[in-house]
């Protein structure tokens, strides 16, 4: 299965729809109702107010958060890939996402190659780390790193199993110069092979999508 | 090309051995937990004495410290979790039943090394007789195995919650005392030179039931 | 329930104790504290039912996800531990007048708090959880496993208890060569008290889906 899906993730069909999808946290509407449909490689910018949802649609499509209403669809290969398969198929960057302070950027990698059951996890982790410029940190604990390269190891992680779809929470922040630069090439690699969803208030990460998606929630003190 | 990344065994084995680093490198649980169980210990003895000729209250005091030690620390694996906000990160790589299974064999691991210490040192503190070894070692065993299961469910779902410690231990009593009653009544026989049979398949019965419906209720522990 | 079911269900009820008091003979064994038959095997046969209601709704809720099971679990939960903790009180007040001490941890009564410690901890786990749905099913997986704690606990477990604490202790409850008037008596409280549980389910079920509705809006 694993190398026809290989070829597959190339190049043929790969479709991402949500349909009627949305969420409440208790009394709070956390995303509002919404329909999409991508099934061609590209980036597609996610924008929208303070509160208006876009982490929790990319929670939601990483298949962390299971939606109050509404259903996601992921086909990969032509195949249809259940909520709880996502996780292989879609690689998530976030701001919330916070790796083992007692272990190294190189381990934490590492484990999350061998926990994925990835071919020679040593040698994943280290291209994901070069990719975004950290192998030479690679052996320093995390609780070393500044906050920008912190930001470099999420991403090293959602690139780490080469999935064909990524989600990027706030790529760009606590990036320097450099590392938006090195960023946008990832981005620039990705999209011909695969979808990249950026979910994102800064205009510079938008000019790197083709289309956008604005999410028109309430938002946070913003009056009905 | 990796990108789909295979079975939980891996992860299993890979989350296995994250823990005993993370552990070893931070090792603030083990020697919380041991330093309880220690004290604990230490307070029994104090209090009863030498019991060479009442072994069963020796029984029944052994469970008591073993249980106590399970109740202080065995939900400590998901509760750093949930402090290092690490949870995003391990839901992304593995899948619920690998996480909570890999937890299972750290607590027992856990376990295992907090009796290494402990049941020693209580046989020679309390002047205990004897033991069969294999009777005795085989119920300390199988009450371990149900005494991990059962914490180990219950420590997923409490680090969810807003209670901790006294929480924890207030939900876990239930599904422990099963395990306590049985192991205390095995304990007691095997020094009167009686039959540990019955105990003994109600510790591995008990156990299975716990496995198997955990296995079941895993996927539902992490949805938001 | 309507205005009519539930004087129906009070005139059945009262009518009943006042059955037991003047119609129904006492057993010779257990003399005036006959009486007790009547409220607390009932309330113990709620106690049961209600856990296993609840604990029945929580497994369809972790399967279809649909609130209404989350609120019949818990509005299950919180009627049977009253009942439980009634069964357990009159079961204690029964053992002082018939063998002189309140609580022995004979089988019976381990089974019976068992089952409170398996409500309260429930009911605790769902008070320190405030998102509804968090709520709800996390309360469900610790109720599925409950579930199979439960057998554990109510047959094997007091078993082996009581042989660690062999008290002569005749238990004549077992026994009962039971007078037809006795039985009719007893069955209709049982009826009663099945009734009365079903009837403060479906008001509590009535308030959760209302609180649930309020929530939404």
């Amino acid at each position: 299965m694993s190398a026809a899906l290989a070829t597959a993730a190339g190049g043929a069909p790969l479709a991402l729809e949500a349909r009627d999808l949305g969420h409440r946290y208790g009394r709070r509407t956390g995303l509002e109702p919404l329909s999409f449909a991508l099934d061609t490689p590209g980036v597609t910018a996610i924008t929208g107010a303070n509160g208006s949802g876009k982490s929790t649609l990319m929670r939601i499509l990483a298949g962390l958060l299971r939606p109050t209403r509404g259903a996601v669809s992921l086909t990969v290969g032509g195949r249809s890939v259940t909520a709880a398969e996502r996780r292989r198929w879609v690689g998530y960057a976030s701001p919330e996402l916070a790796f083992y302070d007692e272990l190294s950027a190189e381990e934490n990698l590492v484990f999350a190659a061998e926990a994925r059951g990835l071919e020679g996890p040593a040698a994943a982790a280290a291209a994901a780390l070069a990719r975004v410029g950290l192998g030479a940190r690679a052996g320093d604990g995390v609780a070393a790193l500044s906050s920008g390269m912190r930001q470099r190891l999420r991403i090293a992680f959602a690139l780490l199993h080469r999935p064909p779809v990524l989600l990027l929470d706030e790529p760009g922040s606590h990036l320097d110069d450099e590392g938006r630069t090195t960023l946008a090439a990832l981005v620039g690699q990705e999209r011909e092979r695969g979808m990249v969803l950026i979910a994102t208030n800064d205009e510079k990460e938008w000019g790197l999508a083709e289309q956008r998606i604005e999410l028109r929630g309430r938002g946070l003190g913003h009056p009905a | 090309m990796p990108s789909n990344g295979s079975s939980s065994g891996a992860a299993v084995w890979a989350i296995l051995r994250k823990e005993c680093r993370s552990e070893w490198r931070t090792r603030y649980g083990l020697n919380a937990a041991l330093l309880f169980a220690v004290t604990t210990l230490t307070g029994v003895s104090f209090a009863m004495g030498r019991l060479t000729d009442r072994t069963d209250m020796l029984a029944a005091l052994l469970w008591v410290v073993l249980l106590f030690a399970t109740l202080a620390s065995l939900s400590h694996a998901f509760v750093r979790e949930v402090e290092g906000h690490t949870l995003t990160m391990l839901r992304l790589v593995a899948s619920p039943t690998a996480i909570a299974l890999g937890k299972l064999l750290f607590n027992i691991v856990f376990l295992a090394v907090i009796e290494i210490v402990t049941v020693p040192l209580f046989l020679t503190l309390m002047g205990a007789p004897p033991p069969r070894w294999g009777a005795f070692l085989g119920l300390l065993g199988l009450g371990s195995l149900a005494l991990a299961c059962a914490s180990t469910l219950v420590g997923a779902v409490i680090s969810q919650t807003r209670g901790r410690g006294a929480l924890f231990a207030g939900v876990s009593i239930p599904l422990l005392l099963p395990v306590l009653a049985a192991a205390v009544s095995g304990m007691r026989s095997q020094w009167a030179g009686g039959p540990i049979a019955a105990e003994a398949r109600l510790l591995a019965a008990y156990s299975v039931a716990l496995l198997a419906a955990s296995l079941l209720l895993y996927d539902h522990l992490w949805e938001d | 329930m309507g205005m009519i079911g539930r004087w129906l269900l009070f005139l059945w009820i009262a009518g009943w104790i006042v059955a037991a008091f003047l119609w129904a003979p006492l057993v010779p064994v257990l003399g005036e504290t006959t009486r007790v038959l009547y409220f607390h095997i009932p309330a113990a046969w709620v106690t049961v039912v209600a856990l296993a209601w609840s604990m029945g709704h929580s497994i369809l809720y972790l399967r279809s996800r649909r609130m209404e099971h989350d609120h019949q679990a818990a509005a299950a939960a919180e009627i049977g531990i009253l009942f439980c903790v009634v069964a357990t009180i009159s079961g204690s007040l029964w053992a002082k007048a018939m063998w002189g001490s309140y609580w022995n941890w004979d089988p019976r009564e381990t089974s019976i708090f068992f089952v409170l410690l398996v409500y309260a901890a429930y009911l605790a786990l769902r008070s320190a959880i405030e998102e509804e749905e968090r709520r709800a099913r996390l309360s469900a997986v610790y109720s599925a496993i409950a579930f199979v704690s439960v057998p554990f606990l109510i047959f094997v477990v007091p078993r082996i208890y009581f042989s660690l604490h062999p008290d002569p202790i005749i238990n004549p409850r077992g026994k009962l060569d039971m007078d037809p008037r006795i039985r009719i008596v007893f069955f209709a409280m049982l009826v009663g008290f099945t009734a009365l549980f079903f009837w403060l389910q479906s008001l509590r079920v009535r308030v959760a889906r209302l609180e649930h509705r309020l929530d939404q809006a």
